[in-house]
């Protein structure tokens, strides 16, 4: 085969770099820099005495230890807590006004604002860095009553929102990273649909980390109040690096009665070169809460990128009736390692989950299922499916799977299931004899692998994943 | 939280000042870490510290005297027996064999065994444990009758720990059938470790059976270590309903190729009881395949728990392994917690789990009333049916008819 034409599509596509001045925090994590990231977000006093909160609080919190992908020891002194692209201090109004270098950059990442804002219907809350560049739909968002906004524009704008549901369902004292993203957070995105509403579009947001050493720390806060329904979409690329860099996120859904919140992630992060130098280490917190009768809430991810990708998006079913979903592609190639799964805790009576979660391992990359099911004594006539199905490419990789599952009460029924294989030989040699290289068929076999999961996506998100599953096998067969 | 044991090394009797001081490392070992709790992954469902701090005061290791028991013997086949007294070997019958094929003798504790490192029970075993067996089949040599091993505890057992070790031997081309026994019911708390060192040389086979017969208020950990030759079997039937607590630790260490391993597990639980079934199947070797199936029926407050893993090293091509565990919750109170791991290096494997836990079908009880069956029966005649399916992969006659009664017995209460 062509070497070097595979070698240029192996190579990260979306490997560049913005130059762009940055403002930055001091270097170190303090209480100066906790201040002084308060203090440029101009934030009121509750807010940076909850950051403090948490401050004191990962004083005391030890770094977790029990994941299976080892990583390098964080200085965490060393890392530079918020930088923002300079031209932010002075908000544009328009799209006319952004950084025209901004603007390429994210014409190069598939996402021209202009654009996508006559063609695809979707407002997109772009986040450059740490601080929210350009919001978009606004006005017609603003007539249903919905807020969509940079979570620092929340703060200001709406604090009784904010103030009642932020660590409501990550409490600030939850664990080491979801305790340090409290105390830095620098940006993210706000939701809140007010009841009976229907968010008419898609929701999404792009985040990028562009400044080296920049640990990205974003934090989301989706409410989905009686009766209503959104649709979120996360959508990650980042620049080529060479060294390790952190980005602990956390996202908080709650869902109120009969609400429904759908979440879908890609997330194509820098994954280090093929011998496993550099990456994103994406260490995130993700959880919703069904917390009103019949409300739900459904994950989808699609994680092919970062060195390491370590989360469980999950669900706590509280309200009677609510119901929570976890659809999950995991790929990993060269040494990328995942950890992933999530957490489906059964309270309310008569609540269901469904966990659908494939892991495909080329290279020399390690691929984990990690989840709970745990349903409750008081969580009568509950309910839970899980799958979990691993694809292995080759000898030097591994797939994992460790379900945590406890049932406490005696009219709850649990069902999982678990398989893991290879590519099956029949198959490609089927597709191989109608014509289709190996490339072509294995990407076509992993896809039908996961379509249960695609399935799940939007529309929009659902061709950009496709691709994505066949770009991150490149390579790895043959 | 109060101190609620007191071990000491010296009341073990006749040891040398070498062997007295690496027992006192291996207690200080234990005594840095206690028993263990839930941050121990390995005891992730079950806080054993707690457990045992609610139900004792003080337990304490203490070196017994021997006496014979009468022996109650089985009497439903014809077999050869070693009996046991609070772990010590006090007698032994191999009527049915040829002689010389078979040795049996006290274990030699010179004979150091490296076991888990992070096990904290293990190193309290290796600290004070006393008696035990070893045992050795010859070559070529297959034994005509099954053998029960009859465990005895004696009522002066009260807060008191029994450690002992066995090791079991089969060498090349051997088969034996080995059935631990328990046929006690005392009512005094004690707590019972050991440590079983197996091994199965090439071309041989063991089935080893755990079934009681009555109900008692001891706390048992068995850890059973095994290591497969080329072409062997090991199999595993776990019965052992009826004590207060119960967790059985077994690791299958694939070497060689072409051999197999089963785990059976059918257990009914009630009252407070609490049973755990602990697997971690290594397959180091391709060609090798293992099965897995653990089945309970939870009543009252009972817990059962199942944590299995699969290893499959990189080189272990065309392993085959499954497991499955199944629980039926009858009551409200009672508790079922599983985590089937699988961890796996090599592509051209077959593996894979299912895990299911819920409550008896309500239309196959619908069903059996419509035909004239009462409700308490149709539940016992589900129930019946849902355990004894483990059976199935046993050979007929006496020995499986024993079983089933034994299990029907557990089923209809004692």
């Amino acid at each position: 085969m062509k070497t070097e034409d595979l070698k240029n599509t192996k190579e990260y596509k979306y490997g560049f770099t913005t130059e762009v001045e940055n403002i930055r925090s001091p270097k170190g994590l303090n209480e100066d820099t906790i201040k002084f990231i308060s203090n440029i977000k101009k934030e009121p006093k509750w807010m940076l005495e909850w950051r403090l909160k948490a401050f004191n609080r990962l004083k005391v919190l030890k770094e977790p230890d029990w994941q299976k992908p080892k990583y390098p020891k964080i200085n965490y002194q060393d890392l530079y807590y918020y930088s923002a692209p300079k031209s932010a201090s002075n908000k544009p109004k328009s799209l006319e006004e952004i950084d025209p270098k901004i603007l390429e950059t994210y014409k190069k990442l598939g996402i021209p604002l202009n654009e996508q804002k006559r063609l695809n219907g979707i407002a997109v809350d772009a986040v450059f860095d740490s601080v929210s560049v350009a919001t978009t739909f606004k006005d017609e968002l603003t007539k249903k009553g919905i807020i969509f906004c940079s979570i620092s524009e929340a703060i200001q704008k709406h604090p009784e929102l904010v103030k009642k549901y932020l660590g409501s369902v990550i409490p600030l004292s939850d664990h080491y990273f979801a305790t340090l993203n409290s105390a830095v957070f620098t940006d993210g995105s706000f939701v809140y649909i007010p009841p009976n509403t229907k968010c008419p579009m898609e929701l999404s947001t792009y985040f990028r980390i562009n400044a080296s050493e920049t640990g990205q720390f974003e934090r989301t806060l989706i409410i989905a109040d009686k009766g209503s329904y959104v649709s979120y979409l996360e959508g990650c690329t980042a620049p080529m690096r060479d060294e390790n860099q952190l980005h602990a996120a956390n996202v908080e859904l709650v869902a109120l009665d009969d609400a429904e919140i759908k979440y879908s992630t890609v997330q194509n992060w820098y994954p280090g070169d093929e011998k496993g130098v550099g990456g994103i280490y994406n260490f995130v917190t993700k959880r919703g809460a069904c917390r009103g009768k019949n409300s739900k809430i459904s994950w989808t991810q699609v994680e092919t990128g970062s060195a390491i990708t370590w989360k469980y998006p999950s669900c706590i079913l509280q309200g009677d009736n609510s119901v929570g979903e976890f659809y999950s592609i995991a790929i990993t190639n060269n040494f990328q390692k995942a950890d992933t799964g999530t957490k489906m805790i059964h309270l309310g009576k008569n609540t269901k989950s469904r966990i659908i979660s494939k892991g495909i391992s080329a290279g020399n990359a390690d691929n984990m299922y990690r989840g709970l099911v745990d349903i409750n004594k008081k969580a009568l006539n509950s309910r839970n499916y899980t799958q979990c199905d691993s694809l292995l490419m080759g000898n030097k990789c591994g797939a994992h799977t460790i379900p945590y599952i406890k049932n406490n009460n005696a009219t709850s029924t649990i069902e999982h299931e678990a398989t893991t294989t290879k590519i099956n030989e029949d198959q490609l040699y089927y597709c191989n004899q109608r014509g289709l290289d190996q490339e072509e068929a294995v990407s076509l076999i992993v896809n039908g692998f996961c379509k249960e999961v695609l399935q799940q996506l939007p529309m929009e998100f659902a061709v950009e994943a496709q691709k994505l599953v066949a770009i991150s096998l490149e390579g790895s067969v043959g | 939280m109060k101190q609620f044991y007191d071990f000491k090394i010296e009341k073990i009797k006749n040891l040398s000042s070498k062997d007295k001081n690496l027992r006192k490392k291996n207690l200080e070992v234990f005594n840095k870490n206690g028993f263990p709790n839930k941050k121990d992954e390995d005891w992730k469902f079950t806080d054993l510290n707690k457990i045992l701090s609610q139900n004792f005061k003080n337990i304490v290791n203490k070196d017994f005297s021997l006496k014979n028991k009468k022996l109650e013997l089985i009497k439903e086949f014809e077999h050869n027996y070693i009996s046991l007294l609070n772990g010590k070997l006090i007698s032994s019958n191999f009527s049915y064999e040829e002689k010389n094929k078979i040795s049996l003798e006290n274990y030699n504790y010179n004979n150091k065994i490296i076991f888990d490192k992070k096990n904290s029970l293990n190193f309290l075993n290796d600290a004070l444990a006393t008696g035990g067996f070893s045992l050795e089949i010859s070559k070529n040599y297959k034994l005509n009758k099954p053998l029960v091993i009859y465990n005895h505890f004696s009522n002066s057992l009260k807060e008191t720990i029994v450690n002992y070790k066995n090791l079991i031997i089969l060498n090349e081309n051997s088969k034996l059938n080995l059935i631990n026994y328990v046929n006690e019911s005392i009512q005094e708390n004690f707590m019972v470790n050991t440590i079983e060192n197996i091994k199965i040389k090439k071309n041989s086979s063991l089935s080893n059976i755990f079934i009681n017969n009555s109900k008692c208020n001891g706390y048992f950990y068995k850890y059973i270590q095994s290591n497969l030759e080329k072409n062997s079997n090991f199999e595993n039937y776990l019965f052992s309903s009826g004590l207060k607590f119960n967790k059985i630790d077994i690791v299958v260490n694939f070497n060689e190729e072409h051999s197999k391993s089963s785990i059976f597990s059918a257990l009914n639980l009630n009252n407070n009881e609490h049973q755990e079934i602990k697997t971690r199947i290594n397959h180091n070797s391709p060609h090798c395949q293992s099965f897995q199936k653990i089945k309970d029926v939870l009543s009252d407050e009972s817990k059962g728990v199942y944590q299995g893993k699969i290893f499959v090293k990189n080189n272990a091509q065309k392993t085959d392994a499954y497991q499955l565990s199944r629980a039926l919750i009858l009551d409200g109170n009672a508790e079922f917690d599983a985590k089937p791991e699988l961890e796996i290096y090599a592509d051209d494997v077959k593996c894979s789990h299912g895990s299911t836990s819920g409550s008896i079908d309500l239309n196959s009880i619908h069903y059996l009333k419509t035909r004239g069956i009462p409700e308490k029966e149709a539940y016992k005649m589900l129930i019946n049916g849902f355990l004894i399916e483990t059976l199935e992969k046993l050979a007929e006659g006496k020995l499986k008819n024993f079983l089933i009664k034994k299990l029907e017995r557990q089923i209809n209460g004692y």
